[in-house]
């Protein structure tokens, strides 16, 4: 008998655990933490951000989930590892701390053979003074932040309809954020409604973002065959907002928030304040605070955690410069180096490097915005090690693990704004391989699969997607046919 | 026009290329869009098949 322990219910860790009941049997036991009791499929925020879909539309309790398919769940967030054991017993063991109301704050040791670290990201609104809901900023990260944005989208909606401008600032807090697909989504989705509310005149719509360039998106920008033409992703990108009339602000990092009033530096080294009524700018992430301790209680956090709390596993670490980064450098098993049972997925796992070239201003502030691990690659990901494991499990430890690398595949980024069948739009991009290497596609990727296309259909694609992979995660007849 | 503050480095994207009103129609199109809904897919599948391992 195993147990085999995964921190987090995201995309990866909900993926895992789902694949890992398939494929053991019920001798093993399976264990899920989360110190969320529901299922959010992140995406679909957008929606909920601009009062398109509710709370409800998004989420769902993981309890009834995991008691139907035979995994454990603890309400719980994990707060410290053992992977070496500890001075009662040598097999690893994780340190929870329940989030479940009814037992908030008990604390429990939970003994795994294998570990999957799924946490997500830490959203570090802390890391720009004033960021945040908590401060004068606005997020779409959580379905509860959401609709808080939701909500101080109608109120401003409502001014516009006195007469009275409002400016709003959609994009990222920090010179270091990632998802700036998902800013970008969101920004054409506030175009739409102010243009059905029918006060799109009057609103200044502006996009801030730590990107150089339009089409970044954090991965370096993109190059699209387009017919018969090689054109890049800030062309068409540009395109776009000239269309949308959304104005832009790149190569942005974000120095503080005041009431109304956002401090940020761009690349020459200059700094400006910009005026809003409404602002909703993302966080950087880090990764979930955990403390790793040897067998002896000594801390080992430094050894198994990146400087920002990601969780190092197979990558190559070696500091180099941009021109050297290549796709060998991405990890392939998400293995922690010295646990061959331990593994860390999606967002968790520490990323050797950017994919996007690192900028300073003039002032030596890093603009530099982090990679995106977005729905497609974590779920193989978690996939990936859930094999890795059931092989393990099955045929000894020493079987070798599953790969599956982001130099290799595939992601797709829907940004739609609407949620009728006729009446909605959308920018879909695919990019295979996420990383681009540029030793096998001379434009760093497959032109045949890296795509940009606006219109109806991508509103289609999304509203697919999101049914499909509810449908999915609740693990309904035939979840296991559906590609992650 | 839209009113954006005038001191702030807004990016000037005048040059960038606009849709004629063809490509707009074709972008709501339901059966121009039905066939690039299909390519799509199949563009997602290659992916999924070639490149998640």
């Amino acid at each position: 008998m195993s147990d085999v322990v995964i921190l987090g219910a995201g995309i990866s860790g909900h993926t895992a655990a789902l694949h890992l009941r398939r494929l053991l049997d019920k001798r093993h036991n399976v264990t899920v933490v989360s110190p969320n009791s529901h299922w959010n499929w992140i995406p679909s925020n957008i929606w909920v951000g601009v009062g398109e879909m509710t709370t409800r539309d998004v989420t769902f309790p993981l309890a009834p989930v995991y008691q139907r398919q035979g995994i454990t769940f603890r309400q719980a967030k994990a707060t410290a590892i053992h992977p070496q054991g500890d001075s009662t017993d040598a097999r690893g063991a994780v340190d929870i701390e329940s989030t479940d109301p009814a037992t908030a704050g008990t604390t429990q040791r939970l003994r795994y053979d294998y570990l999957i670290n799924a946490t997500g990201p830490k959203l570090k609104f802390e890391a720009t003074a004033g960021l945040g809901p908590t401060g004068h900023t606005l997020s779409v990260c959580t379905a509860q932040h959401a609709t808080e944005a939701a909500e101080k989208l109608r109120e401003v909606i409502a001014v516009l309809k006195t007469g009275r401008p409002q400016t709003l600032v959609i994009g990222m807090g920090h010179g270091t954020c990632t998802c700036q697909g998902a800013a970008f989504e969101y920004v054409f989705n506030v175009d739409h409604e102010l243009r059905e509310a029918g006060v799109r005149e009057l609103a200044g719509v502006i996009y801030l973002t730590n990107e150089a360039a339009l089409g970044d998106f954090g991965v370096d920008g993109m190059v699209f065959d387009q017919q018969g033409f090689l054109t890049t992703s800030e062309l068409w990108t540009s395109s776009l907002f000239r269309e949308r009339e959304v104005q832009a602000i790149v190569g942005a990092h974000v120095e503080k928030v005041e009431a109304g009033l956002i401090h940020y530096e761009t690349l020459d080294g200059a700094h400006h304040a910009l005026p809003f009524d409404f602002a909703m700018l993302l966080p950087p992430f880090g990764g979930v605070p955990l403390t790793a301790y040897a067998a002896d209680g000594r801390d080992i956090s430094a050894e198994l955690f990146s400087p920002a709390g990601f969780m190092k596993v197979d990558a190559d670490y070696t500091p180099k410069p941009y021109e050297e980064w290549r796709g060998a450098d991405w990890p392939t098993t998400y293995q922690a180096p010295g646990y061959s049972n331990v593994f860390a997925v999606g967002i968790a796992f520490a990323p050797p490097h950017q994919i996007s070239r690192p900028r300073k201003t003039a002032n030596g502030t890093v603009v530099a915005p982090a990679p995106p691990r977005t729905g497609m690659p974590s779920g193989v990901m978690g996939k990936t090690a859930a094999l890795t494991i059931a092989d393990r499990i099955k045929n000894g430890a020493d079987a070798p693990a599953h790969t599956a690398s982001m130099a290799s595949m595939g992601a797709a980024c829907v940004a739609s704004a609407g949620a009728g069948l006729t009446n909605g739009s959308a920018a879909a991009m695919t990019m295979m391989p996420v990383v681009p290497d540029y030793s096998v596609f001379p434009t760093g990727r497959d032109t045949a699969t890296t795509r940009g296309e606006l219109g109806l259909h991508g509103h289609w694609v999304k509203l697919m997607l999101h049914y499909l992979f509810l449908y999915k995660a609740k693990a309904l007849p035939g979840w296991q046919l559906i590609p992650e | 026009m839209n009113p954006e503050p005038t001191d702030q480095p807004l990016l000037d994207v005048s040059k960038a290329p606009l849709p004629t009103p063809k490509t707009l129609a074709q972008r709501q199109s339901l059966p121009f869009q039905f066939l690039r809904f299909l390519a799509f897919n199949v563009r997602i599948m290659r992916m999924v098949i070639r490149g998640h391992h």
